[in-house]
């Protein structure tokens, strides 16, 4: 039997606005709230939302605390690094270098994991077992080794840190990719298209490729927290992004000596990298537990 | 079924070998040793004695050869960076450390993550599941060497209750430990969680209940036994999360474990380390895959045949 | 059912907090048995000839060279030789040992076979010393009688050459014969027999070194503690926790952590001379005619652009910044006051022409073709070793006063392995890059860095190449002198480099526990001189 309830509403409680928060509620409020805010916001709107420049300071306003210590000022809420830059300002423009690096890594990645995987389970056979080795051989490959060594021969850059990425990266689409389409392949509508004389690379993408959407945004977007996680162990071992960009990781790495003294220049890097990679762990959470149920184990 | 672990073992060491290729190349376009070793004093003509010496003057696939027929017999050749010890020999010298590292940090992850991933499944959608779900996801957000060098400040100088770094007792292992661990409370505990959720519905834990077999008992006994299963299958990725892990976590601490040899063989470019280091790590992981599918098949006979 | 998971929880935690309980840290020096030096860490291997300074450190305590250096002069001082000679033309350099000197472990005394023994271990094919590119041309190394020595080269070795490699270069150990006759070099690698105040105790490689105090060596001074250990803690923010925690007594610490490490009640010391310069070198300055690699289009080629650069840094804000005022400024690179050519009259012709003006840096960067819409463009190549923590620092800094006159420099972290091939192979004429180098003769600097022989290239060209194959013809010290000087001038007047400041070496002690250390810094290992550190009482 359907239980009935009965909530006295409050006078000021409109019915549809008692509705709209229901529905609202649920989405994933706070990870969403918080991902705004630490980093699409400021990844996007940096310009405008930064108080000073990223990549000039002023030697004679090195280390400045931030402002609720003695020796800070409101001129730089967070403080100021080894160089007179603004923390704030960095942290704010290393949204954007993460979420670059990360958005272009992972899609990249994606597509051609996502291609291999799909041509891997559809044909079978022998591409199946080649293309399943590689992914073997990639996911045994000791990544942030690898990085290490391949940044000490062609040097740190933008590049060469999206390269070590899709390397790690792709396979795991692939192998996601593959498991679905073996599901799919043997289904009725499959056979259809076939007898219809549809081509296979129609067939791949029209027919298989929308059932597996779901599960590659589930994945993708647990692998941005992971890439950015990554990127900034690579800048910590100083084989990251190049010194320039104001990367988080790099920040962290740059301060970890200051901890004592100024340890505002490794906290605020680390604690944005911390929120960042939680809420999209949050959101990946909730995705995964209204998008498939079955992802369970990624 | 022998042949599929013939296949198998087979791939595995197609594997290997496709890896030190990958690392030999790399590794020697990285640069130069000698670069490394000599000081400034050094002109051209010790930089050409030099690379006689060491056989780096031979063009790249003869080197290779040389490597892979040394490796057979276990010989990965000297390090360049400590003079007078072979790469092999300060692999098992360090290894054992990064051992117990990567060991506790597994003891301490799994002794978190199982009774944070029972009580999650338990109290499933309460708070505490909320609660267990972020202090795991926790984990898995905190930058490692951030963590480190967190815990290092407040426990070992503020607090001075632990030490800071280097290799001693137990009290060393527990900073470096919960750095390199807490990452894999997540993944044990999300595995957890779904697995006992999964059997306490099934049908004989149903029937426990019906028998008046107490709450408890019914959870720790029969729901936990056979969820214990279910971490086992992600086995081989946390064996090799916690290496890659034990790289930063060994920088920041000084831990003189495999990690910080490897990182300290890449700047010095030492190849022959780096090599015999990354074919091991590799060969760990690749190892334990190997065993993952095997045991799969043996349970699973389906997977034989694919 | 969930109360007992949370009592449970809470009593694991409550264990746990049992069983790390604290231990008591000795505090004073009737307790410290064996005196911890934290280091930022060396290559580690007993075999001397392979290893550069100043990763020399290690061998400091038990493997001592023929001469000693004076704690505060820096002077050559009778060691394991006593007195010493050469002749006329500086060909044959003659050592008198000292005599009862006895080897470490029971190896027996130190004769002249021992020298010979040392210097053929100098020599060997996969020796990287510092000079051996000056031993190998010894023609002869005769042990006269016991305890005298003689070298005979087929050139003439100055005075400073020779005293540079028989104490501050670390090159010649004295090692046992005896023990490498037995032993062979497994011995060596295992349990080194030297002479010096300490023996080798053992180590553990990523670890630590131990020593042992000797009790019977030959200057007779009683060391105030047992054991000596070196640690290795590359972290700066570890070494620091290790000193505060009194887990460690010695800590060398970056400049950065010094304010901080004094204001909590760490005692510093400073070595009595400079041991390290830092400069920043700019590559593909190769002018000797016809040189193959050169390019006049190249950045630094142009001498308008070298100038710009050089004025347009505020040292002495970097000076009080990045090193918290604790270094001098370098008039140019490589030259110290007692270095052969010093000119007096460079301190007042480094204020004329390398002053702060980025004004005038401005103007000259007009003159030299750049400007606003066409950017000086360039890269600073910037990396660390473990104890030279300051190359990014400076980098950073650096790019920060070119952009303040229009220059675009992009800052990169390399490795210094990198960066040495980039340079060796004539392939540098796009970057810059700080290094910061320990304290050498000028002449052997001039080889190194100004002269085609040498392998590092920084600056070449006809003059310096014409009068330093003079100087290595002369015998004459006023005639070299002359030359050398002439040699300062011209890097100066040039803008070679952008010379920036010499520093001492500063290590922090607890003032708990060491009470005084006097020593010279430029010795192989940086800190030397372990047995004259006096404990608190």
């Amino acid at each position: 039997m359907p239980q009935l309830t009965t909530r006295i509403l409050p006078w000021y409680a409109v019915p549809w606005v008692i509705d709209g928060w229901q529905k609202v509620k649920r989405y994933p409020l706070i990870p969403l709230a918080l991902l705004l805010f630490v980093m699409v916001i400021p990844a996007i709107f940096a310009p405008w939302v930064a108080p000073h420049d990223a990549f000039l300071g002023s030697l004679s306003d090195r280390l400045q605390p931030p402002v609720w210590q003695s020796g800070g000022t409101s001129e730089h809420l967070l403080g100021t690094d080894k160089l007179g830059r603004d923390m704030l300002s960095r942290i704010i423009y290393g949204a954007r270098v993460s979420l670059t690096v990360s958005l272009i890594a992972i899609f990249v990645g994606g597509i051609i994991g996502t291609a291999l995987g799909l041509i891997s389970g559809y044909f079978g056979g022998r591409t199946d077992s080649v293309i399943m080795r590689l992914v073997d051989i990639s996911l045994a490959l000791p990544t942030i080794l690898l990085a290490l060594v391949l940044v000490a021969a062609v040097g740190p850059s933008f590049g060469t840190v999206i390269t070590v990425l899709i390397v790690l990266l792709w396979a795991r689409y692939a192998r996601l990719v593959r498991g679905e389409t073996l599901a799919i392949k043997e289904l009725d509508f499959i056979a259809r298209a076939r007898v219809a004389g549809a081509s296979h690379t129609r067939i791949m993408f029209r027919y298989m490729f929308p059932n597996v959407v779901n599960s590659l945004i589930v994945l993708a977007t647990l692998q941005v927290g992971y890439v950015i996680l990554f990127e900034s162990a690579l800048s910590f071992l100083g084989a990251g992004l190049p010194r320039a960009e104001p990367a988080w990781g790099v920040m962290v790495a740059d301060g970890r000596e200051l901890i004592v003294t100024a340890w505002w220049v490794s906290m605020f890097p680390g604690l944005a990298i911390m929120l960042t990679v939680l809420s999209l762990n949050l959101l990946g959470d909730w995705l995964r537990d209204h998008l498939d149920p079955k992802l369970r184990n990624l | 079924m022998q042949r599929f672990i013939a296949i198998r073992v087979l791939q595995s060491l197609m594997a290997i070998l496709v890896m030190s290729m990958i690392v030999f190349g790399l590794a020697r376009l990285s640069g130069n040793p000698i670069d490394v070793m000599l000081p400034l004093e050094a002109e051209q003509a010790d930089y050409d004695r030099l690379s006689k010496h060491w056989g780096l003057d031979k063009p790249i696939t003869t080197q290779y050869f040389i490597f892979i027929k040394k490796a057979l017999q276990g010989d990965f050749g000297d390090s360049l960076k400590y003079q007078g010890k072979s790469a092999m020999s300060l692999v098992t010298e360090r290894l054992p450390a990064t051992l117990e590292l990567a060991g506790f940090a597994l003891l301490i992850s799994a002794i978190l993550a199982l009774p944070i991933g029972v009580l999650a499944a338990v109290a499933k959608g309460s708070s505490w599941d909320t609660a267990a779900k972020i202090i795991a996801l926790l984990g898995q957000s905190l930058p490692a060497f951030w963590l480190g060098i967190v815990l290092m400040w407040v426990f070992a100088v503020m607090l001075d209750w632990l030490p800071s770094s280097g290799r001693g007792g137990l009290r060393h292992l527990i900073l470096p430990a919960i750095t390199l661990g807490w990452f894999q409370v997540a993944v044990i505990m999300r595995l957890v969680r779904s697995s006992m959720l999964e059997v306490m519905d099934s049908e004989f834990v149903k029937l426990a209940r019906v028998k008046g077999i107490p709450e408890w008992k019914v959870i720790w006994k029969h729901c936990l036994r056979n969820a214990s299963i279910a971490p086992l299958t992600v086995f081989a990725i946390i064996a090799g999360s916690l290496l890659t892990g034990s790289v930063v976590t060994e920088t920041v601490f000084t831990w003189p474990g495999i990690g910080l040899l490897v990182v300290d063989a890449v700047r010095s470019r030492d190849f022959q380390v780096v090599q015999a280091v990354v074919i091991l790590f590799a060969g760990i992981f690749i190892l334990c895959n190997l065993l993952v599918d095997i045991l799969y098949a043996y349970l699973d006979p389906r997977i034989r045949y694919q | 059912m969930k109360a007992r998971l949370c009592s449970l929880f809470a009593g694991l935690l409550m264990a746990a907090v049992a069983v790390i309980g604290t231990v008591p840290i000795p505090a004073s020096a009737a307790q410290v048995k064996r005196l911890i030096f934290a280091s930022a860490g060396f290559h580690e291997s007993n075999r001397f000839w392979t290893i550069a300074r100043p990763d020399h450190l290690q061998f400091e305590p038990f493997w001592e060279t023929l001469l000693g250096m004076d704690p505060k002069t820096g002077d050559p001082i009778p060691a394991l030789a006593t007195k010493w000679e050469h002749s006329p033309d500086f060909k044959e350099w003659t050592f008198h040992l000292r005599k009862g000197v006895q080897f470490h472990f029971g190896y027996g005394e130190m004769t002249s076979a021992d020298v010979v023994h040392a210097h053929s271990l100098l020599i060997r094919k996969d020796s990287t010393a510092t000079l051996r590119a000056m031993w190998v041309t010894a023609e002869e190394v005769k042990p006269v009688d016991k305890y005298t020595v003689v070298f005979r080269f087929k050139n003439p070795i100055m005075p400073p050459s020779m005293m540079f490699a028989v104490q501050r270069s670390g090159d010649l150990r004295i090692t046992s014969k005896a023990q490498w006759d037995k032993e062979g070099v497994e011995g060596l690698d295992k349990r080194p027999a030297g002479t010096g105040p300490f023996m080798y105790g053992g180590r553990q490689t990523g670890l630590n070194i131990v020593f042992k105090r000797n009790d019977k060596h030959w200057s007779g001074n009683k060391v105030d503690y047992e054991e000596l250990e070196f640690r290795i803690a590359r972290e700066e923010a570890t070494r620091l926790a290790l000193l505060l925690s009194g887990d460690v007594h010695i800590a060398d610490l970056p400049r950065e952590l010094h304010k901080d490490a004094l204001a909590r009640g760490l005692k510093r010391f400073q070595s009595s001379l400079a041991v390290d310069w830092v400069s920043v070198y700019m590559g593909g300055q190769w002018y000797i005619t016809g040189h193959k690699h050169f390019d006049p289009k190249a950045p630094f080629a142009n001498k308008k652009v070298r100038q710009a650069l050089n004025i347009a840094i505020n040292r002495d804000e970097m000076l009080k910044t990045v090193f918290a005022g604790r270094a001098e400024l370098a008039y140019l690179s490589l030259w110290v006051p007692a270095s052969e050519g010093w000119n007096p009259k460079w301190q007042s012709k480094f204020k004329e022409l390398y002053a702060y003006n980025p004004e005038k840096a401005k103007q000259l960067l007009k003159e030299a073709g750049y400007g606003p819409g066409n950017p000086l463009t360039f890269e600073i190549w910037a990396f660390t070793e473990p104890g030279e923590s300051e190359g990014p620092a400076i980098a950073d800094a650096l790019a920060i006063y070119f952009k303040n006159v229009g220059v675009n420099a992009q800052v990169q972290m390399q490795d210094w392995a990198k960066i040495r091939t980039t340079y060796r192979k004539y392939q540098s004429k796009n970057i810059m890059w700080p290094n910061i180098i320990g304290w050498r003769p000028a002449d052997n600097g001039v080889r190194n860095f100004y002269y085609s022989k040498g392998a590092n290239h920084h600056y070449e060209d006809d003059f310096l190449e014409k009068t330093f194959g003079e100087v290595l013809k002369s015998n004459d010290a006023k005639q070299r002198n002359e030359l050398m000087r002439a040699i300062g001038d011209h890097i100066q007047a040039e803008y070679a480099d952008i010379p920036l400041f010499w520093f001492r070496n500063e290590v922090f002690t607890n003032p708990k526990v060491v009470g005084s250390w006097v020593y010279p810094g430029p010795a192989a290992g940086r800190s030397s001189h372990f047995e004259l550190i006096k404990l608190v009482k």
